[in-house]
């Protein structure tokens, strides 16, 4: 199986045509609803195949456009939604950096030799 | 609104590649409303048979609007999900009280580009408060003459076939005639043949009874002359037999019935 194919479990003649918004496997409990005991059961029920998780984010990417990006009269609402969401990866992943600018360092005035400024 | 847009300039889609989104929920609530038990099939596609399963994998209809959005990117969904316990300010609260927490702790640290992204997100808001219905309206009548060209290329070619159809059946209809025509010209020739064939037995009769009208004229001539040639002979004889004193008396016999006669009359 190399990159591109349908999922294994997709049927045309069961499923129709292929939605890359849906999960073609054995249907389970829906994460909502797992209970706070069984949780860990349904982690290790999960499938960590690294073409699983890819499969994963792809699907959930597509239900994102689905619900934002394709329908007819679309908004402005996925763009700043990517916005948004690239500048909170963009930050976290630069965080090292940013915490050279912080201010607080200023705030208190060093009166003492002593410092209280925690950082 | 830009991903209408986007759509409207890749314009040279494949029409028959783009049937499927045409098809909106929009058109389909109605059915879908009083079908709510059974889902409505409205569509069979070539691989499917018995086997569809229509409960758990419906055919996917392409939305019209897309999902509710507060705050202009926030989904509504987050709002409703804290709405039983915290009420309507809930997730406000929630999201004022997150971002005062990151803030003061220096987490979001505040620094040059802080304050562009915020000169930015407030011309960005203006932008799209003033001119974001002007774009979309226009975007839509764009999309909307996309669809209503494939709707014609539908309809046209419906009506283009439904002609074809009428001309294949009247051309099958002539067919049939042609059929009757054949069997007519056949009958035709058969006729002919019946015809030369009754001329030439009048001919081959005509000739027969020439043939027996000569031996008929020659049997009569011969008989003609037979007789002929036998009264002769017979008549011959007989003046040859005829004594000279049998004419004496023959002659004076008839010359006394004369004088006879004279006197009588």
């Amino acid at each position: 199986m190399g990159f591109g194919d349908y999922p294994a479990e997709y049927n045309p003649k069961v499923h129709g045509p292929y939605d890359p918004a849906r999960f073609y496997g054995k249907a389970d409990v829906p994460l909502g609803q797992v209970k706070l005991g069984e949780l860990s059961q349904w982690l290790g029920r999960r499938n960590k195949n690294p073409q699983a998780v890819a499969a994963a984010v792809s699907r959930g990417w597509w239900r994102w456009q689905h619900k934002y990006v394709l329908p007819r009269k679309g908004g402005i609402a996925p763009y700043i939604q990517l916005i948004v969401g690239c500048s909170i990866f963009f930050y976290a992943i630069n965080y090292g950096k940013m915490v050279a600018h912080r201010q607080r360092k200023y705030h208190c005035r060093k009166t003492h030799s002593i410092s209280h400024s925690n950082i | 609104m830009l991903s209408r847009i986007a759509v409207q300039s890749a314009r040279p889609i494949a029409a028959l590649q783009s049937v499927r989104p045409v098809q909106t929920s929009s058109t389909k609530t109605s059915e879908v409303a009083s079908a709510s038990a059974a889902p409505v099939v409205q569509f069979k596609g070539p691989n499917e048979g018995v086997e569809r399963d229509h409960v758990g994998f419906p055919r996917p209809l392409r939305p019209v609007n897309p999902g509710k959005v507060r705050v202009g990117f926030v989904p509504e969904e987050w709002f409703t999900f804290f709405y039983n316990k915290t009420g309507v300010t809930g997730p406000y609260v929630l999201g004022a009280g997150a971002l005062t927490f990151l803030l003061s702790k220096e987490i979001y640290v505040v620094e040059h580009e802080f304050y562009t992204g915020v000169a930015i997100a407030i011309m960005g808001t203006y932008g799209v408060k003033k001119f974001g219905k002007q774009i979309a309206d226009y975007a839509d009548k764009g999309i909307g003459e996309i669809e209503q060209s494939f709707k014609e290329y539908q309809d046209s070619s419906k009506i283009g076939f439904e002609e074809a159809i009428t001309l294949e059946e009247r051309a099958q209809k002539s067919a049939e005639a042609q059929i009757m025509l054949f069997q007519a010209k056949r009958e035709n020739v058969q006729f002919q043949l019946e015809a030369a064939y009754r001329a030439r037995l009048h001919h081959v009769n005509n000739e027969i009874k020439k043939r027996l009208d000569y031996h008929l004229e020659t049997e009569r001539a011969q008989r003609q002359i037979k007789q002929k040639n036998m009264v002769d002979w017979i008549v011959r004889n007989v003046m040859k037999s005829i004594t000279p004193e049998q004419e004496r008396l023959m002659l004076s016999k008839c010359i006394s019935d004369l004088k006879a006669m004279s006197i009588k009359a």
